[in-house]
């Protein structure tokens, strides 16, 4: 995608109700990952609200404000011009390892949710390591009365735990297995 | 007077039956706490801080309202389907499907009447609140979410989402009277115990105070990120922040915000004890309850309860036991 057809879908999403309008449930989805490296070490890796580099599937992370509240990043998927997720940041705590942040503009075609929130936390371990936590709230993609399957509550889980589970699987293979 | 609006109706049936119960031991108010994610109804002793029964609720529960005769009436969003429980066993005593997006509810004892917002159809259902019957549907501006009756039972409002705007209907008569614009995405809203309407605005982080006999918006007032729900104690309306994951307190003499309380996260539903002494919040992603003492404006406890605690309506039914 573009730039400007990226523009042109802002615009669509801000019409009145549209980016708004959601189902009737709420859904979440909770991830951990055990790695053996210590928590200061996976921070400095993922805490940076404008590296999201550490995904496999993100191209790249083009980022403004770095990690001060409203912070935006434009994340592309896969390749260079691939489709894009455009996100604000509206919670960060190096002191906390935590970081929160909003989807403000997603095809639900790329991603099947709207109304998505979620937080990144790394954790000191027991017995050493970290465990890192993702976390998402979100309604489906489809905002009327009986979505189709593609865009339904079970959809958008599915596919919100395919994207933190490919995150963290890499993140395992980078900090390696806590034992 | 501090006990909530849902209660009301009861102080009506005779302030001897109140003091009769009040007299033999505390009131033992019990919350009700719709858990969608997880479909199940958590029932818990506010008295006591725990929980005494978990129930199945099928099709993603999430309105509620307590009911003046022992009764409680839950809307189940997933399966468009309302019910009415025994508050006693959990059986749903009667059910019915609506054919739409049904989200929030309030019983009009008085009239014997339950109101059910339709998400997506712009309107109001007004059922029999025995046989849960359609009497007649009252339109709304889009996206109606949260009801509320006034304590007097002269007025039912409906906090209409995507139009901007509250509409406030005669709750005898079900005439429209007015409709209020206010900040943006209304959501969750409440009469006072002075007779104000409160309702909570998504969008804007504020929340509007509203005439519901003249029409008039009165203020707005800062709140945190996203506030949902709203209940009333110690001459203060408490909005639970969900993007905050805190309580904002404003006095009810100055409608200024005062203290910001933390509690879970994702902060939703909120409901008060007969004698205003206790707030009791569901925490939607924690899957927790927090009590709120309204005089310290402190957490005095965390509760674990079911998956998805939303709690959306009045769920504290109080001194009837």
């Amino acid at each position: 995608m573009n730039r400007r057809t990226f523009v042109a879908t802002i615009a669509a999403a801000s019409a009145p109700g549209a980016v708004w309008a959601h189902g009737p449930t709420r859904q979440k989805v909770t991830l951990t990952a055990e790695v053996a490296a210590p928590p200061e070490d996976v921070w400095a890796a993922i805490g940076n609200f404008d590296d999201m580099s550490w995904h496999p599937a993100v191209f790249s992370t083009e980022g403004e404000g770095e990690n001060e509240i409203d912070a935006t990043r434009l994340l592309t998927l896969g390749q260079d011009g691939g489709p894009t997720i455009a996100e604000v940041l509206y919670k960060h705590s190096a002191e906390k390892m935590s970081y929160s942040y909003r989807i403000t503009a997603v095809e639900v075609e790329v991603l099947p949710v709207t109304n998505y929130s979620s937080h990144l936390t790394v954790k000191p371990r027991d017995g050493g390591g970290s465990i890192i936590e993702w976390r998402g709230a979100f309604y489906r993609g489809y905002p009327n009365n009986d979505p189709p399957a593609e865009l339904n509550d079970e959809a958008a889980v599915a596919a919100v735990t395919g994207v933190y589970q490919a995150g963290l699987d890499a993140l395992v293979e980078r900090f390696g297995a806590a034992s | 007077m501090l006990w909530s609006n849902a209660l009301a109706p009861q102080a009506e049936l005779g302030l001897a039956l109140f003091l009769a119960a009040t007299a033999s031991a505390a009131p033992a108010d019990t919350a009700f706490v719709t858990c969608q994610n997880g479909e199940e109804l958590s029932r818990i002793d506010v008295t006591e801080m725990h929980e005494t029964d978990r129930w199945p609720l099928p099709g993603k529960p999430a309105g509620v309202a307590v009911g003046a005769h022992g009764d409680l009436f839950t809307v189940s969003a997933g399966s468009k389907t309302i019910q009415r429980l025994s508050t006693k066993t959990g059986e749903i005593l009667s059910q019915i499907v609506l054919d739409g997006g049904p989200i929030g509810i309030a019983q009009d004892p008085r009239q014997g009447r339950l109101f059910v917002s339709d998400w997506y159809n712009a309107r109001l259902w007004v059922l029999d609140d025995k046989t849960l019957e359609t009497q007649t549907e009252i339109t709304t501006g889009e996206a109606p979410a949260g009801i509320a009756l006034s304590g007097d039972g002269r007025f039912v409002a409906s906090a209409d989402k995507d139009a901007d705007q509250v509409s406030v209907f005669d709750a005898g008569t079900l005439q429209p009277l007015h409709r209020i614009p206010v900040g943006t995405r209304p959501f969750g809203l409440g009469f006072a115990p002075d007779g104000r309407l409160f309702v909570g605005n998504v969008g804007s982080n504020d929340v509007s105070v509203l005439d519901a006999e003249s029409g008039k918006r009165l203020a707005t007032v800062p709140v945190g990120e996203r506030p949902y729900g709203i209940a009333f104690a110690n001459n203060h309306a408490f909005v639970t922040n969900q993007y905050s994951n805190t309580l904002t307190a404003i006095s009810l003499d100055t409608l200024e915000p005062e203290a910001t309380i933390d509690v879970g996260e994702y902060p939703e539903g909120i409901d008060v004890t007969a004698k205003g002494d206790l707030l009791v919040i569901a925490n939607w992603f924690d899957n927790t309850v927090s009590f709120v003492d309204p005089d310290t404006m402190s957490v005095v406890r965390t509760l674990e309860t079911c998956d998805g605690p939303r709690a959306f309506g009045r769920f504290l039914e109080g001194g009837r036991q």
